[in-house]
């Protein structure tokens, strides 16, 4: 797989932080960020930072990969609601498979997603684990 | 008020073809048109692609479809909107012949899938997703697996009751000489097949391969006519309630009344998206659809599960069936049907296009 740097630089706010916009009409939280409002059409919207708190409403153990994803199957993929109200889906690591349900309080952490061997580059991203 | 009419339609078995590129699937399907009156005179071409870029390094593919298949001047345009490009693609021709700007328009479906292996082709059909989900590295499969799971707890199924979207769709290949999978099976091969993305199986998995498909459309009725009464489109994200709020709206934009004579042809990717969209659209009441697939002629093809997924040519597949369906010259499973209800949508229901069709 290769990397840009060009994208990683711009993909920065859904990757190393949770940018998200919140409508002022309506209070929808649009993820990622969206200059209008994803659900009513607003363009009252203001930039928010999500928390990255939230709760595991239901996951996913995913047994086939992408390209460029191959390592860490199966992996874990999550619906999380977090804190702010929004639904995401998103990756869950360092999950134990016998101890994860849903209901269970999870949190955001920064890590590596895919490497580039060819440029040798490495792009991370904000997947969620378990908060104790 | 000029009406729009599919006059002939065409396409080849779907299935991995390592002898022919893209264009050759296309001129497969085509071959059954030669001789037509009407192939002769189409105003346009719209080609129903979808992933031609990534997958086999072509773009600009509609003019040199247009070439290959011996029409080097006719104005030719692609249209795209993932595996719902179909729909979109009948959308336009239809709007074009109905507004009077032409007459006859060759809508070709065509997706060559089978080329690279599929951790590459899902990579590739995961850029459908939205850009986090793209960038982590998550697949279509597991949105779906959500949904399936949202969808078990909510109406307390399991993956029997799923399993019988898969039984009944293998079971109406067998029939059809253009299905990808030709053989029956049963619950127990259904429940046991290798997980995807849990709950999703193998078998809850539309089977990507190659295809093409055409048909003909024309502002004059002939013999073999099919109308098309009425094309709309509805748009809106899915949710994990679960619901599939696109299909819900064109439900109520078609206000179409179903009939025990109404075929119906449902973009079935997941079994999940079987289920939500035969309940959305008013075929059955919600959480007990795959309880009553024998009370309804639904994907008599064997549908994007047993028939095959061909992409973005899915539609001209649903389409150029409804009308053999129609005129009765549908070689697999046949019913005695009025009138049908074609639903294309992408594999997660974003973007949604009914469309009702009578003889
Ligand atoms: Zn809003």
């Amino acid at each position: 797989m290769k990397i840009a740097p060009p994208q990683v630089w711009r993909n920065k706010r859904f990757m190393y932080k949770l940018t998200a916009s919140k409508c002022e009409s309506c209070g929808h939280i649009s993820f990622p960020y969206s200059s209008y409002c994803t659900k009513c059409g607003s363009k009252n919207v203001k930039k928010i930072e999500i928390s990255g708190k939230g709760i595991l409403e239901s996951y996913t153990v995913s047994y086939q990969s992408r390209d460029g994803h191959e390592k860490g199957l199966p992996s874990v993929i999550g619906l999380v609601r977090l804190d702010e109200g929004v639904e995401i889906v998103a990756p869950i690591v360092d999950a134990d498979l016998d101890k994860l349900k849903e209901g269970i309080k999870v949190e955001a952490t920064l890590r590596r997603v895919y490497t580039d061997s060819y440029n040798g580059l490495i792009q991370y991203g904000i997947k969620f684990r378990v908060a104790e | 008020m000029t009406e729009v009419y599919i006059n002939s339609s065409s396409m080849i078995p779907i299935d991995r073809y390592y002898e022919y590129d893209i264009y050759d699937l296309v001129i497969e399907a085509y071959k059954n048109f030669e001789g037509e009156y009407d192939v002769n005179n189409i105003d346009l071409i719209v080609v129903a692609n979808a992933y031609s870029q990534k997958l086999n390094n072509a773009s600009l593919i509609a003019p040199k479809i247009a070439e290959k298949i011996g029409k080097p001047n006719v104005p030719a345009i692609k249209v795209d909107n993932a595996d719902a490009s179909g729909g979109a693609a009948l959308l336009t021709a239809y709007s074009m012949i109905k507004s009077g700007m032409v007459n006859s328009i060759l809508i070709i479906g065509v997706e060559k899938q089978s080329d690279y292996p599929s951790k590459y082709l899902y990579d590739t059909i995961a850029t459908n997703l939205d850009e986090y989900m793209y960038y982590n590295g998550i697949s279509s499969h597991s949105v779906a697996a959500l949904l399936m799971r949202q969808y078990m707890k909510k109406y307390n199924v399991d993956g029997n009751y799923f399993a019988n979207w898969a039984i009944k769709m293998h079971k109406n290949a067998t029939e059809n000489p253009f299905a990808y999978l030709r053989f029956p099976v049963d619950l127990n091969t259904v429940t046991n097949s290798q997980i995807i993305s849990d709950p999703v199986r193998l078998f809850d998995v539309g089977a990507r391969a190659d295809g093409a498909a055409i048909v003909l459309l024309s502002s004059n009725k002939t013999e073999s006519s099919v109308k098309i009464n009425r094309i709309v489109s509805a748009q809106a994200r899915y949710e994990f309630s679960p619901s599939l709020p696109s299909v819900k709206m064109l439900r109520n934009k078609l206000g179409m009344r179903l009939t025990e004579k109404t075929g119906i042809d449902i973009h079935d990717s997941y079994s999940i998206m079987a289920a939500l969209m035969l309940e959305e659209s008013g075929v059955f009441e919600s959480g007990k659809s795959l309880y009553n697939l024998d009370n309804v002629n639904v994907n008599l093809s064997g549908g994007l599960k047993a028939r095959g997924h061909a992409g973005g040519a899915t539609a001209l597949y649903q389409l150029a069936e409804a009308h053999m369906q129609l005129i009765g010259s549908f070689k697999g499973k046949k019913a005695n049907v009025d009138d049908y209800l074609v639903i294309s949508s992408d594999d997660l229901g974003i973007v949604s296009y009914g469309i009702s069709l009578s003889r």
